[in-house]
């Protein structure tokens, strides 16, 4: 008796143990993701302060006023009550680096004023000289430089001027160094010389002694009086830049609390189906309770009592494994977030972190045992004297109301789509997105139904492989509909939003690498490695007369008001530049004339035979449309270098030369690099090195979201488990007498092992096609028609993930199919 | 006692010598079955009897090779089977061997003829067609053939359990208590049918009752009190086995 009281509570132990792994993983994952928010706001505010640090005052530029002049600062500087203030602003000054290449680095001046200086220094010191530079730690150490070498920075006009490297220092995380930019300080005359007119963004200052903020930051206000310059304390200053922090911590912890439910929907999921095999299980001794005089609300509450403990342990369970998934995550994605700077783990956390771990967790999980527990209430007193548990009764009722509710919710996600689909960009991914996930919600509804035609879909190749275990096992996959569809449908919904990221991504990835193609007719592309710096024309000249070389194709940039277009030599229209024609002819393209994008087109009201009026930084002109183009990298309309040499009388240089080989040179790479050397500035793009890099940052941006929503795939898996232990308790006398009438263990495990794996396909398999189909559905969205996203379905991955199923089912089942191969048969047949 | 066994080994379906099974360790332990030695003949309807925890289901599960023993060996059919390790025993059950249980006898989701055929097809055997039609007539399950357990009634689901016991024509078939969950009517028609298997198709049957009524269909009653043979009768009737049941004290 003692024996069967001990095994009893032992067996509920594991089932109770199982599903609370379920919710556990759960809260893990929304406590992980709140933490990390916190970890990333407190990180960011201790960076940030840093631009704030010891500021009692600040001047800003704002609306009408250009920047802070020679003027201004020392005007602040005479008010009364200031003891100190430094400007604040930076020039671009490309470095060279020690390959001879040139790399876009922001130059500071070094503020005179110490205790404003927004960064730490780390070693040697700061310049003291105006042929002296202190560089970032980073920066020196991707650029290999060392304090006491030799620095070149390339000044206008691409003259290169020598630095010694005094010393590095650590910057605060402020706007600049958010952009990732490599940084390096000069002295004021230094960085002056750079740039003579560049106005300072802000200048900030320390109050004297005796004053207070507020009294000197009236007093500089008074003193800029009519200049529109915003002044404001320091407290103001860090409040502001505080806010703004936030925001960004809060888009990203928003980003990953969407991950974050999907867990929690699966492992709810998972939660309301062991409850209700539980309830399911216990029909005898809830009616023998009744039998006894228990009433309904005892027995309700009792199994929500259950309900609650369990929660409530699986939440202290989950809020620690939070604090390790956020450690995990940190690493992760540290690098990214701070700029490649080592990541400092933190795990700050706060009282809303713990609210949220206990109120998700308990509540998920007495709202996952409430719809059982009711059931429980439903359960008769003569129930106790059946002799066996009969789930039966479970099983007929998938009625008409299921159907009906799946239907409406069809049909209103089919409308949601056909309107998001409606919409542009953004608003029409939302929209379809919400769509796909009614539709989504519909075939959870339909499960049940779908469990039998599927199964038997499905079990045709187990069977034909292995007889008779695979045969029991589909009968098995198919006795109990609703807890087949249950417990399939948490793999489902992970596996959907998996395959149908996957496909999305896929279709990106495909549709970027054709549009490079189509924007790269050239062998080679020669950019700028400094946005705000032109090649120069030689390097054009120079390259056209390399025998490596066919032809080459320089491009310029003209920026007008609101609008820019984009410069091409006349003899590269149709070869290696050829956008889309859509009315008109380029052969008209000479100067002073237009081809104009479509889209722009439209919105200026203009047609081919109309005029564009188009008012440079340094000329103007009137040009005639001649064509209407559509097509990449056409700005908003095409013009020659003559007209664009017209319209801007300033305009030395290029944005980019195409360079096409001659065919047949060997090492065309290094033929085209003997004259780019020639030039820091350049660099080499080719199609392929081009769609290579970008491949690689969606392959990573898809491993990210594949490990996200790996977690509610393993939630699901432990659910799979969850269930197979539980049938396997509830059919311990089945396969006892298996087992007697003549089915070996291997068959046994086989049989459990093979139930598992059908379940696991079932949701793999359903979720796929929704994915695939959904993926489709907003690629289809997303498509302009300037962009046409091509729908490619990754049947490699998808081959993967169907594969994951199965070893993933065959390691769910292998517990439970241990233990029912493990029971005696004469010990199963004894059990009640 | 092995002498006895090697005599009759022709005409022995069944054979247990100084069989002994103990249940837990120490003070607490159990002597299920102290050193019982019986045999059971080809051909022949037996019953095994005796007042409840007299060791009649540990006697069967230990004859079917369903549990290991303590003691003593077991034959079946000339085969030692108290040595054979599980995958042969298995082998053994479900080559050599046909069950009905009290309850629980059929696989819920299998239809009725899935069934009945269960057992051939784990052995991968082919069924023999004819003999499979005499069964379901001779049972009168023809219209029950597509029907799923629980759409039966208990005789019929018993009925159906006898007809998978005797379709693999199995050396022995072991019953425990197959009436003990029917109303006597059912209980009367599948006691008719295990007598008739033995009587008209040769089958060896061994059930385990402790109804003297259910008793008497047999030829022979082995009487068990205690863990020990306490007695035989051939040729039994409710009265005679019910005397003898007195005389055990039950
Ligand atoms: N699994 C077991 N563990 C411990 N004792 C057992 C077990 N099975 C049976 N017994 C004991 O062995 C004895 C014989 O049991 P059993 O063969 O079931 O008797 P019967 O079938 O004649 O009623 C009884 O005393 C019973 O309590
Ligand atoms: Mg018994």
């Amino acid at each position: 008796m003692l024996r069967t009281i001990l095994a009893g509570i032992k067996a509920r132990t594991a089932r109770l143990v199982l599903s609370s792994v379920a919710i556990a993983l759960g809260v893990a994952f929304v406590t992980g993701t709140l933490v990390l928010g916190d970890a990333m706001s407190a990180g960011m505010r201790e960076e940030f302060a840093k631009s704030a640090r010891n500021v009692d005052f600040a001047v800003t530029m704002s609306g009408d006023a250009k920047g802070i002049g020679a003027e201004e600062l020392a005007k602040i500087r005479r008010t009364p009550g200031v003891a100190g203030a430094d400007p604040r602003g930076f020039v671009p000054v490309p470095l060279i680096t020690s390959a001879g290449k040139a790399k876009p680095a922001l130059a500071v001046p070094l503020g005179s004023t110490e205790k404003l200086r927004e960064y730490d220094l780390s070693t040697g010191r700061y310049p003291a000289s105006d042929n002296e530079v202190a560089v970032d730690v980073r920066t020196a150490s991707t650029a290999k430089l060392t304090v006491g070498g030799p620095v070149t920075l390339l000044g206008k006009d691409e003259q290169k001027r020598e630095f010694t490297l005094v010393g590095t220092y650590q910057q605060g995380v402020g706007e600049m160094s958010m952009s990732g930019a490599d940084h390096l300080v000069l002295t004021p005359a230094a960085f002056q010389s750079f740039d003579p007119e560049r106005l300072a963004y802000q200048a900030v200052g320390v109050a004297a002694d005796g004053y207070t903020q507020q009294q000197v930051t009236d007093a500089v206000a008074k003193a800029l009086e009519g200049t529109g310059l915003r002044v404001q304390t320091g407290e103001e200053l860090t409040a502001d830049t505080l806010r703004s922090i936030s925001s960004q911590a809060a888009e990203f912890t928003a980003f990953l609390l969407a991950f974050a439910v999907i867990a929690l929907v699966v492992a709810a999921m998972v939660i309301y189906n062991t409850f209700t095999i539980l309830v399911a299980q216990r029909t005898r001794e809830l009616a023998l309770m009744r039998c006894v005089g228990a009433s309904r609300k005892q027995v309700f509450r009792s199994v929500l009592a259950e309900a609650v403990v369990m929660g409530f342990a699986a939440s202290v369970i989950g809020l620690f494994g939070g604090l390790g998934v956020s450690a995990l995550l940190q690493q992760l994605i540290g690098g990214f977030v701070t700029g490649g700077a080592s990541p400092s783990v933190q795990l700050p956390l706060t009282g809303t972190t713990v609210l949220a771990a206990f109120g998700v967790g308990v509540l998920v999980t007495v709202l996952a045992a409430v719809l059982p527990a009711r059931r429980a209430t439903r359960v008769p007193p003569v129930a106790a004297l059946r002799s066996q548990p009969d789930s039966s009764e479970e099983v007929s009722r998938t009625g008409r109301l299921r159907v009906l509710l799946a239907v409406l919710l069809g049909v209103g996600g089919a409308g949601v789509i056909v309107l998001g689909l409606g919409l542009e960009e953004q608003a029409a991914m939302m929209v379809t997105g919400a769509g796909t996930m009614i539709v989504l919600a519909a075939v959870l509804v339909l499960g049940p139904l779908l469990v039998g035609p599927v199964n038997r879909a499905l079990g045709v190749v187990p069977r034909a492989l292995f007889g008779v275990p695979a045969k029991l096992a589909s009968a098995n996959a198919g006795r109990n509909p609703k807890r087949t569809a249950a417990t399939t449908a948490a793999l489902m919904i992970g596996v959907t939003i998996v395959a149908m990221v996957t496909v999305v991504a896929n279709s990106a990835k495909e549709t970027a690498n054709a549009q490079i193609d189509e924007r790269m007719p050239a062998d080679y592309t020669v950019t700028s490695s400094v946005p705000s710096r032109l090649l120069p024309a030689e390097l054009a000249t120079q390259l056209a007369a390399s025998p490596a070389v066919e032809r080459v194709a320089p491009t310029a940039e003209v920026v007008g008001e609101g609008a820019y277009f984009v410069a091409v030599a006349q003899d590269s229209l149709g070869n290696l530049f050829r956008p889309k024609v859509e009315s008109g002819s380029l052969a008209d393209l000479k100067a002073g004339t237009i081809a104009v994008r479509s889209d722009y087109a439209k919105a200026e009201g203009l047609t081919v035979g109309s005029t564009k009026a188009v008012k440079t930084e340094n000329g103007s002109g009137d040009l005639k449309v001649v064509a209407i183009v559509t097509g990449q990298r056409l700005g908003d309309g095409v013009v020659t270098l003559e007209t664009a040499k017209a319209l801007n009388p300033e305009l030395a240089g290029y944005d980019s030369i195409m360079v096409k080989l001659k065919p047949g040179v060997a090492d065309s790479r290094a033929a085209v690099e003997q004259v780019t050397d020639t030039s820091p500035l350049a660099v080499l793009d080719s199609a392929a090195e081009t769609k290579e890099q970008l491949n690689k940052q969606l392959d990573q941006v898809l491993a990210f979201v594949w490990a996200m929503i790996g977690l509610a795939v393993v939630i699901a898996l432990f659910g799979i488990a969850n269930t197979l232990t539980l049938s396997v308790l509830e059919r311990t006398r089945e396969s006892a007498l298996l087992r007697a009438l003549g089915l070996t263990r291997g068959q046994l495990r086989l049989m459990l092992v093979v139930e598992s794996v059908l379940m696991a396909v079932m949701g793999a398999a359903i979720g796929l096609v929704l994915g695939v189909g959904f993926g489709w559905v907003i690629t289809t969205a997303v498509s302009t028609d300037a962009v046409a996203v091509v729908l490619t379905v990754p049947f490699g991955q998808i081959a993967a993930m169907l594969g994951a199923a199965v070893v993933a089912a065959v390691l769910a089942a292998a517990l439970p199919a241990r233990r029912a191969a493990r029971t005696s048969v004469v010990a199963g047949m004894a059990e009640a | 006692m092995s002498a006895l066994v090697s005599d009759v080994g022709t005409r022995t379906a069944v054979a247990a010598a100084n069989l002994v099974k103990v249940y837990g360790k120490g003070d607490t332990a159990v002597r299920a079955l102290d050193g019982v030695s019986v045999a059971f003949e080809a051909g022949k309807f037996t019953a095994i009897m005796g007042p409840s925890g007299s060791g009649k289901s540990t006697l069967m599960h230990c004859l079917a090779g369903l549990d290991n023993v303590d003691g003593g060996t077991v034959h079946i059919a000339g085969t030692e089977i108290t040595s054979l390790g599980d995958k042969d025993l298995t082998k053994l059950r479900r080559d050599r061997i046909g069950f009905v249980f009290q309850a629980f006898n059929l696989l819920p989701t299998l239809s009725a003829e899935q069934n009945v055929l269960l057992g051939l097809e784990l052995a991968g055997r082919k069924p023999d067609r004819a003999w499979f039609d005499t069964i379901v007539d001779v049972l009168g399950l023809r219209e029950r053939l597509r029907h799923k357990p629980t759409e039966l009634s208990g005789g019929q689901q018993q009925r159906v359990a006898c007809a998978r016991a005797l379709v693999a024509k199995p050396d022995v078939v072991f019953a425990d208590e197959p009436t003990g969950n029917l109303d006597s009517r059912s209980g009367a028609e599948v006691l008719d049918f295990l007598r008739m298997s033995v009587r008209k198709l040769g089958q060896t049957v061994i059930m385990v009752t402790h109804d003297p009524v259910a008793a008497s269909y047999a030829d022979r009653v082995v009487l068990l009190a205690d863990g020990h043979l306490a007695g035989e009768i051939d040729n039994p009737t409710a009265d005679s086995v019910l005397s003898a049941l007195k005389h055990l004290g039950a």
